[in-house]
């Protein structure tokens, strides 16, 4: 009996070779496979490196875009500032002086220059307000956390959510392309709260961990779907996602009905970090009401 | 005493036996140019001169891998000596192709 040739030898050797070509088709060393009559081209490999390339060029394609977008801002935010601000400074400073020269009797006219001058001080009012939606001067000027409790506290003004910021990275130096990747998030984050949501209450957070740092901005409204996360046409959600991925780091969207929204970013702190001083691990919470 | 006897089979067998492969490759693919390349180089390391390669493009000649069983291309099969042994995939990895091929011991 123990002499006997296995029952299965030729099964076993079938099967050795289909391991053999499993192994080859999923190792992508093979680049035909031969039928009775025809020979069909396998090109998985190149397929994928086109695929991967393209990918990149649209990533690469996405972040200059971006890159672009900020620069344009910047500039049109200093052109109006600067330009447009003076002219109607310079405008209203006229009709204060001609107001100063007319007399009592021109009471028609004077009427006119407040009126007048009432819109130009409408009209600054406007201007200072797309200036800085374009290009927040106090990201500039005071930083990102301090921007983003300006945020916070501006985003519960217009919309009645209350809004909360907590951190744990008061004193980091953040790299100026990445806070400003990070603000605009936020502020699309916020701005998906204000339009869809139906929260009561919202929260961002930034917080350095270990391993990067992690934005997250939730609510308790009413979720989101899937569908919607994936979805081309949301725009605001393709845009933070590209910001993101520039800075090396990955996003998150989830929620549900009960839970509300979270977003959440993970970018890698070589990437965003210049200088080193953080405040202590506490993190410092800042709500609009507390001032 | 180890370093000569590793000498000594390096250096043996200059008439030993002679191999004949039959190469299945599709054109000139990424994995059957690489096949290809990793075949004739394994053979002029370790077999030189004791050797030979039947290469059968099967864009040509579909006909023939069907008849040898061929399934894919690459696919690399020792004829002579037997058993016969087949072999798939672009050769990359030396150290298991010369294992399928009982090369490992056999240096020209």
């Amino acid at each position: 009996m123990n002499n006997q040739k296995p029952p299965y030898g030729e099964l076993e050797t079938k099967m050795k070779e289909a391991e053999e070509l499993i192994h080859a088709l999923r190792t992508q060393q093979v680049d035909a496979i031969v039928g009775e009559r025809h020979v069909m081209l396998v090109r998985l490999k190149q397929a994928e490196e086109s695929l991967k390339s393209s990918r990149n060029q649209l990533r690469a394609l996405a972040t200059y875009l971006l890159s672009v977008r900020e620069s344009e801002r910047t500039v049109i935010a200093r052109e109006l500032h600067d330009e447009f601000g003076q002219a109607l400074t310079s405008l209203q400073l006229g009709l204060s002086w001609i107001s100063r020269k007319l007399t009592p009797e021109q009471r028609p006219l004077q009427e006119k220059i407040r009126s007048l001058s009432a819109t130009t001080t409408s009209l600054i009012r406007s201007v200072k307000n797309i200036a800085s939606e374009l290009r927040p001067g106090v990201l500039d000027e005071l930083g990102l956390v301090k921007t983003l409790k300006s945020e916070a506290r501006e985003f519960q003004g217009h919309t009645g959510v209350q809004c909360r910021f907590k951190t744990n990275t008061a004193k980091a130096k953040f790299d100026h392309s990445a806070a400003v990747a990070i603000f605009r998030i936020v502020q699309a984050g916020l701005t998906n709260v204000a339009r869809h949501a139906r929260a009561s209450r919202a929260l961002i957070t930034l917080m350095k961990k270990k391993n990067g740092l992690i934005l997250t901005v939730m609510d308790n409204g009413k979720g989101i779907t899937r569908k919607l996360v994936y979805s081309r046409d949301s725009l605001g959600i393709t845009g933070m996602r590209e910001r993101a991925l520039a800075l090396g780091g990955t996003f998150t969207l989830g929620g549900s009905r009960s839970k509300g929204t979270m977003l959440t970013v993970r970018i890698p702190l070589s990437r965003i970090i210049v200088g080193t001083a953080f405040s202590s691990p506490r993190a410092t919470l800042s709500s609009p009401d507390s001032r | 005493m180890k370093a000569r006897k590793r000498e000594r089979r390096r250096s043996a067998k200059p008439g030993g036996e002679s191999y004949v492969f039959r190469l299945f490759v599709a054109g000139n693919e990424s994995n059957s140019s690489q096949a290809r390349g990793n075949l004739a180089r394994l053979c002029e390391e370790h077999i030189k001169g004791r050797y030979k390669i039947d290469t059968v493009d099967v864009l040509k000649d579909a006909a023939a891998a069907h008849k040898n069983n061929v399934l894919v291309t690459p696919t690399l099969i020792l004829i002579r000596p037997l058993p016969k042994v087949t072999v798939l995939g672009n050769l990359n990895d030396t150290r298991q192709v010369l294992a399928a091929l009982r090369l490992n011991g056999d240096e020209g």
